[in-house]
């Protein structure tokens, strides 16, 4: 298995306020997170919302310019790369937006949008690209007739498909994809994530997905990063490792069972997210967690990661007592 | 078949153009006439006219509306219709030619100093805001004196006048746009600034700038009008509404129609540019078509 992506203590902070009179505060959206992403493997990103995963993806594809840490995309020093090179690398990288109705342009239709990155390129005009936007249409299981509608003439899956379309249409490896999902109806979720793993198979992508909904996850994804105010608090090297951290644990009890016999007690997080302006002592996670000792409250647990499956917990849960609630998970979908 | 529905999809578009959706409601239909009216007037001045617009005969000076003279003629003995007509083309003429002038220059202005931002952001604004703080007048007058009086000056004052509006309105827009997703999207697919600022951020912010260029086009009638009025604008023998206007005002009791005439037609003509400019912004709103849909 070789290394498609090479994330290293990516930091990002952002500078809020500030004037003559008071200090600028920083916020800590993203706090020295780590991980690969292996050749065609698909690796997810949960968390709720405002942990930093919508801006973990932006600064792997540098839409947000990182305050410290490396990335190497396919052995390239992404850092080290001048706009130029950085244009001709986004290429090989691409983003679904969580957001299919304000990703397009109002102004252009649906074979402007998807001939966009071609003409940016230069890699086809004239009648090759008529013909390369409907073959991108077709692979997303659109009919080529729609080439000349404007986006918002189309639904909300449709306009997903485009901009799945869009980030193909130059042939990348890399594809992130933050909650593509998110703001579609559940039976369109289901039609675009067997899509997305259709197109995985046919053209050999590597996915990193972003998305707070764990279930889905769980599903669609070969490893899962769980992210808890700008960190990572555990690392589920496949989705049949049992969390042993107890936010992840909680995240999975917070899920809904449909089948009735599989129902349990839904144990929902209480308490709030610490501000990320104002980060606690410790473990950010311990206000809220039932297992905190005092320790907890005073240091911040590291994430090992030269083990196997990194969990940031200074008492992580026993594995035993975990195990059936992904069986479960799995079972139900 | 191809051409068939090529033709179908222009005419489409052509019903579907704001513009042309502007005159839709009985509103747009009238003061949108009444402006086509206007520059076909203009522009065929020499042969709606029915005597010279510069020809005296001072016998027949200060005559009451009536035959041949239909609006009467002023103090040298010329034919108030035909100055009108004339004049048409002066007050339409430089009134657009300096919205012109002045959209280009603010969008240019506007555009780069919210694209870029920073330093170069704040001197933009800080050097356009400054000519807010002059008064129209007094910006025609630095023009007079460096020019001489004349429609250049007037073109220019016009022109300088509305520029602030326009660079921070462009200004505005692009701040706005810049954060939405389409245009991270679009960065994300490797395009470079000038694509961005020419495919994406200019097309979507021209609408609202169209319709206050069309709004400005309106007070630019009444400022180039009132230059002429002051003697700054047109010099004689050039017909203008406001230097027409101005010469009526020796005899205002003694031949009132030289000076009411010319208040009319400048009153109507900017009401029906208003007029016609809020048609527009209904018919130009991407947000209230999507809904209509």
């Amino acid at each position: 298995m070789t290394k498609l992506l090479e994330v290293r203590d990516l930091t990002k902070r952002f500078e809020s306020g500030g004037g003559i009179f008071s200090k600028a505060r920083a916020m800590h959206a993203v706090q020295g997170v780590s991980f690969d992403i292996e050749q065609g493997k698909v690796v997810g990103v949960v968390g709720e919302s405002g942990c930093g995963k919508s801006t973990l993806a932006r600064l792997i594809l540098r839409l947000i310019e990182p305050s410290s840490g490396q990335l190497h995309f396919k052995g390239n020093d992404l850092m080290a790369q001048s706009k130029a090179q950085m244009r001709d690398l986004r290429k090989q990288m691409q983003m679904v937006f969580q957001d299919p109705y304000s990703s397009i342009d109002p102004r252009y239709t649906v074979a402007e949008a998807i001939s966009e990155p071609l003409k940016i390129h230069r890699l086809a005009k004239g009648d090759a690209l008529n013909e390369a936007v409907s073959q991108l249409l077709t692979k997303v299981g659109l009919n080529p007739a729609l080439a000349d509608s404007f986006p918002h003439q189309l639904s909300g899956g449709q306009k997903q498909r485009i901009g799945i379309a869009r980030a193909l249409a130059m042939n990348p490896s890399l594809l992130v994809l933050d909650e593509p999902t998110a703001s579609l109806d559940v039976s369109v979720q289901a039609q675009i994530i067997s899509l997305l793993e259709k197109l995985r198979n046919e053209l050999n992508l590597t996915y990193l997905f972003i998305s707070h909904d764990l279930s889905l996850v769980n599903y669609f994804c070969d490893e899962i990063i769980v992210m808890y105010l700008g960190k990572v608090v555990e690392h589920l090297p496949t989705t049949e490792t049992p969390a042993q951290h107890p936010y992840t644990r909680t995240l999975l009890d917070s899920t809904f069972e449909p089948d009735p016999n599989q129902r349990r007690e839904i144990n929902a997080l209480e308490g709030e997210v610490p501000s990320p302006f104002d980060l606690p002592l410790g473990c950010a996670f311990a206000a809220r967690c039932e297992y905190a000792t005092a320790q907890c409250h005073t240091q911040i647990p590291e994430l090992i990661e030269q083990t196997n499956h990194p969990v940031a917990c200074h008492n992580p849960l026993a594995i035993e007592s975990v195990a059936p609630v992904l069986e479960g998970q799995q079972n139900a979908l | 078949m191809i051409d068939q529905k090529k033709s179908k999809g222009f005419m489409r578009a052509f019903k579907e153009h704001s513009v042309v959706r502007a005159f839709g409601s009985v509103l747009g239909k009238v003061s949108g006439g009444m402006m086509i009216l206007l520059v076909f007037v203009a522009i065929f001045a020499p042969w709606i006219a029915p005597f010279d617009y510069a020809a005296q005969n001072l016998m027949n000076a200060n005559l009451a509306p009536s035959w041949p003279h239909l609006l009467g003629t002023d103090e040298f003995g010329r034919d108030v219709l035909s100055r009108l007509i004339y004049g048409a083309r002066t007050s339409l003429s430089v009134s657009a030619a300096a919205i012109f002038i002045s959209i280009s220059a603010g969008m240019t202005l506007g555009a780069a100093a919210g694209y870029f931002g920073g330093a170069f952001e704040r001197v933009v604004m800080t050097v356009v805001d400054l000519t807010w703080s002059f008064p129209d007048i007094l910006i025609a007058l630095i023009f007079v004196a460096i020019i001489g009086p004349g429609l250049t000056s007037t073109m220019f004052a016009i022109a300088i006048a509305y520029l602030a509006q326009f660079t921070r309105l462009t200004r505005a827009q692009i701040v706005r746009l810049k954060s939405e997703t389409f245009i991270e999207a679009t960065i994300n697919l490797g395009a470079k600034p000038s694509h961005i600022l020419l495919r994406h951020l200019l097309p979507n912010a021209l609408a609202p700038v169209i319709v206050v260029g069309m709004l400005a086009i309106g007070d630019g009638i009444v400022l180039e009008a009132t230059l002429g009025f002051f003697g700054l604008g047109a010099q004689p023998p050039t017909p203008s509404w406001g230097a027409m206007m101005s010469s009526g005002t020796a005899q205002l009791f003694l031949a009132p129609w030289v000076i009411i005439f010319p208040g009319v037609i400048i009153a109507l003509t900017v009401i029906s540019v208003n007029l016609f400019g809020d048609e527009l912004i209904r018919s130009l709103d991407i947000r209230e078509r999507m809904r209509e849909n």
